[in-house]
């Protein structure tokens, strides 16, 4: 079942083509990944189908109804939740005060103080910062600052959950982490759409990878394709070891 | 109305505009390389005024040497207020609302010294150029006044637009205007940047006060309806040029001039024409305001700079 | 200025609750133990001004928008109470009315302005209220420049005028607190901070903006009536004035942006200093605002109910009092202070 179809989607920023006719689907309950070097326009990608900039062609599907443009508090309601690549906590509220209001106004509009606290609990249960709910946002690490970014948005109860390089700036171990967060987060029920560029976790985790590149989709398949696939490789001039990139 | 008529309220509105930029670019520079709405500004202009009016009537200094005058004093002035109060701001890319109320404080400190050195009555600055026109034909009159005010206010632009691109100083404020964040990685002296600017702000703001000193009549009130007008420009032109400004001052001197003249339909039990009653003239500013906010964000600078952005 | 929509958090438990039932029973018992005439009349501007600075301060407190047009809203709230008492109506229907009517207007000045974000909207607003007070010159049906005047026919009633402002107030910060509390209010937090984060989190920035600005503007609005209704004669320069905006704004800000008690304790300040300068420094008005409002700025942001060193040094100075050491306390204090230095944003 597909959740989302992306139809030929392009964006154009003056004569820049950051989009050029990207076309694919996400099928539900599945982790798909997204790479590409640099500039290939993943972030930009995500920000066209949540709305941050409207496409300057095609068409973005949610379960068939067109969400295209649709901008971000919407698509929240729709189902459809983002993480940031930059962090953007609520730094003068705390930790629970942060992932409750994604839960007030999320896709189950949770009205009572207490049961939206309730839920924000559980959420950070699952991303570990319990301990830390009533610390201000201001005051926790990076890595856990990209926690709370994902417990925000998952607390918006998505369908489908994209993740924009959550593993930026993040050690190894945090790293780790995060992808068993995100197996946890599948098990839950949700699709998860991911840009990254730590090879290393997208190719551990994901189920299927779209690679980008100028723009454009340069190829589509399961991890182990993937890395044998000789345009990618070309395109990342990098052998199979995926410890560096560099543009082709 | 006939053709020279339109000719002669032309004129007039373009003089206009040149005294209308000479005093919004002092506010566009504050803004553009410190992030501060300098409410304070209309203060200046305020006291830019005055200074002009006090050196007319105990020296007899005629007002546009005035005017002169007030460029060094006012960007000494300038820098003080800067080291005394603006430098203990927070810094951010984004106006503060502090910045916006310690401005606005000083703002009203100001109006009430100047009221308790020159009172509430209005003042005015006459010399024998206000009484006296340049005439062309029958119908076109301009008064002498803005004729010499235009061309001051166009001189100091000139002199600006020099400073503005190929001086040091002019580079280090295009530099912070566009990435605080990278100037300062570069080598730009954000506080010493910030304070000159901050001079050079108030420095417009006095010189351009006198001028408008002549041109109308002025109390401590004096600078809050070009407060909205400086506002209006800025966001017209946009904050990396000066003849940004120059254009935004003349859209909004053209409309302000016109918006009383020339009919424009309005539905009203079926459409008609209507003229916009001479009171309601002080709502132009800020309807164009709204306008321009409203469509164009970024300002008519955006317009032409859409070409060329890159992802 | 800071986030702290909630009462004050170095008050414990009890006493967070107990303390404002405790004042409002003590305003509403006071006419019985003293009745001093001028004291109430105080005490009705203050809660006048107050509530209108509660109205504020939802929006540009709790909201971050700063508006500099509340005046408007204060002028409609008079102007309406005013057509609708002449009208046969009572005066409470008027109030009501004048609330409708400043909200009604909200919505119309929202809808542009709150597209615009930051110093821009605060300009805007700036625009509005002239804008308004033009028009309101020009329009024959109030009265024009020269103003409005309402006649009763029962006789003055101070009473009644004290009990209607002290109610006013007191569902003011009644409606403070909810917000301060519930899901609306911790969504405003959040615009206030990064509007377009909470977008992300499903927040409708610009609705719940237009839905503030009109609970604002209706309590704001119904201070202007009461206001009216008292005064008996006002005229646009003065309930639609620039100053009076900037009256409206003071006050939270002085008192405490964003707090709930706040502009409460604003307001109080302001009428002392009315009456204070009223009597003797008439023409010093603006310079003592705008001192008052350069120093709240550069020493105390978050305004004066939650600076700890105020609240410290008025207990030194007590304490000074009873035992003659008042002087030394005084110098002691200021000189171990300093201006706030940058206070970076965090990143």
């Amino acid at each position: 079942m597909k959740i989302l179809e992306v139809e030929k989607l392009s964006k154009y920023f003056g004569g820049v083509a950051a989009l050029k006719d990207v076309s694919f689907d996400i099928p539900e309950k599945l982790i798909c990944g997204f790479i590409g070097p640099n500039g290939a326009g993943k972030t930009t990608l995500f920000s066209v189908i949540t709305g941050a900039h409207s496409p300057s062609a095609g068409k973005v599907h949610l379960h068939g109804k067109d969400i295209t443009g649709m901008d971000a508090a919407s698509l929240v309601k729709k189902g459809v939740a983002r993480t940031h690549q930059v962090v953007r906590p609520f730094k003068a509220m705390t930790v629970l005060e942060n992932v409750q209001l994604a839960v007030h106004y999320g896709r189950h509009a949770v009205t009572r103080t207490h049961i939206a606290k309730d839920h924000a609990m559980e959420t950070l249960k699952l991303v570990g910062l319990d301990r830390k709910a009533n610390m201000m946002a201001s005051a926790i690490s990076l890595g856990e600052q990209k926690r709370l970014e994902v417990a925000r948005a998952l607390a918006t109860a998505p369908e489908l959950l994209l993740l924009d390089e959550i593993c930026g700036g993040l050690t190894g171990s945090e790293t780790h982490a995060m992808m068993e967060l995100l197996h946890r987060i599948r098990e839950g029920g949700t699709t998860i759409m991911y840009v990254e560029h730590d090879m290393k976790a997208i190719m551990a985790v994901c189920d299927r990878i779209t690679v980008l590149n100028f723009g454009q989709k340069l190829a589509e398949g399961k991890p182990e394709d993937i890395q044998n696939d000789q345009s990618v490789i070309e395109a990342y001039l990098g052998k199979s070891d995926f410890g560096g990139k560099k543009r082709a | 109305m006939s053709a020279v008529e339109y000719l002669d309220l032309l004129l007039k509105a373009l003089l206009l505009a040149g005294v209308y930029a000479a005093m919004a670019v002092g506010m566009t520079v504050v803004y553009g390389v410190m992030k501060i709405v300098n409410l304070a500004h209309a203060g200046f202009l305020m006291l830019g005024a005055y200074f002009a009016f006090e050196l007319f009537n105990r020296f007899h200094i005629d007002p546009v040497l005035g005017a002169v005058l007030a460029l060094p004093v006012f960007f000494l002035f300038g820098m003080l207020v800067h080291w005394v109060l603006v430098r203990w701001l927070p810094k951010s890319d984004t106006p503060t609302l502090a910045s916006l109320l310690l401005m606005f404080g000083f703002w009203l400190v100001l109006q009430n010294l100047a009221y308790a050195k020159w009172g509430n009555d209005d003042q005015s600055i006459f010399t024998p150029l206000t009484l006296s026109a340049v005439h062309i034909g029958d119908t076109i009159s301009i008064p002498k006044v803005n004729l010499v005010v235009f061309a001051a206010a166009v001189f100091c632009m000139v002199v600006l637009q020099i400073v503005f691109h190929r001086s040091w100083f002019g580079r280090s404020m295009r530099a912070l205007i566009q990435n605080p964040y990278g100037a300062q990685i570069v080598g730009v002296d954000d506080q010493r940047t910030s304070r000159l600017t901050f001079g050079l702000g108030t420095a417009f703001a006095g010189f351009a006060g006198a001028l408008l000193g002549m041109l109308y009549s002025f109390s401590p009130d004096f600078g809050r309806p070009f407060l909205l007008r400086s506002f209006v420009i800025i966001v017209l032109g946009g904050l990396e040029s000066v003849s940004g400004v120059a254009l935004g001052a003349i859209v909004l001197a053209v409309l302000e001039t016109f918006s009383t003249v020339v009919p424009f339909p309005w539905y009203w039990h079926g459409w008609k024409m209507y003229h916009l009653p001479p009171s309601y003239q002080p709502v132009v500013p800020f309807a164009l305001l709204v306008l321009v906010l409203v469509i164009m964000p970024k300002g008519l600078a955006s317009l032409f700079n859409r070409k060329w952005k890159t992802a | 200025m800071e986030d702290r929509m909630k009462a004050p958090r170095n008050l414990s438990g009890w006493l967070r609750v107990i303390l404002p039932w405790a004042l409002l029973a003590s305003l509403l018992l006071l006419p019985a133990v003293d009745s001093n005439a001028n004291l109430m009349r105080l005490l009705f501007l203050t809660a006048v001004y107050s509530t209108a600075g509660l109205g504020w301060n939802l929006l540009g407190g709790m909201a971050g928008q700063v508006s500099f047009g509340f005046a408007v809203f204060f002028g409609m709230g008079a102007y309406t109470t005013a057509l609708l008492m002449h009208a046969g109506h009572s005066p409470y229907f008027g109030f009501i009315g004048g609330a409708a009517i400043a909200m009604l207007a909200s919505f119309f000045i929202g809808l542009p302005t709150f597209r615009l974000r930051g110093p821009y909207f605060v300009i805007a607003t700036i625009g509005v209220t002239e804008a308004v007070r033009v028009i309101m010159n020009n329009l024959d049906i109030t009265g024009g420049a020269s103003g409005y005047r309402i006649s009763e026919d029962k006789p003055f009633n101070p009473l009644e005028h004290y009990y209607t402002a002290i109610i006013a107030v007191a569902l003011a910060v009644l409606v403070s607190t909810i917000i301060a509390n519930n899901k609306f209010g911790l969504a405003l937090r959040a615009i206030k901070q990064d509007q377009d984060a909470a977008a992300a989190v499903g927040v409708n920035p610009y609705t719940s903006k237009l839905w503030i600005h009109a609970i604002a503007a209706g309590l704001t609005g119904i201070a202007g009536g009461i206001y009216a209704r008292r005064a008996g004669f006002f005229y646009p320069g003065d309930v639609f004035a620039f100053q009076t905006g900037i009256n409206i704004l003071l006050i939270p800000v002085i008192g405490g942006i964003g707090t709930i008690w706040g502009p409460v304790l604003g307001g109080v300040i302001f009428i002392i200093v009315e009456e204070t300068i009223s009597a003797k420094y008439q023409d010093f008005h603006l310079l003592i605002y705008g001192s008052l409002l350069m120093l709240i700025v550069l020493v105390e942001p978050g305004g004066l109910i939650q600076s700890k060193r105020l609240w410290i040094m008025l207990g030194k100075l007590l304490i000074g009092l009873f035992t003659g050491t008042t002087w030394k306390a005084l110098f002691g204090m200021l000189r171990g202070r300093r201006f706030a230095k940058a206070q970076h944003i965090e990143e």
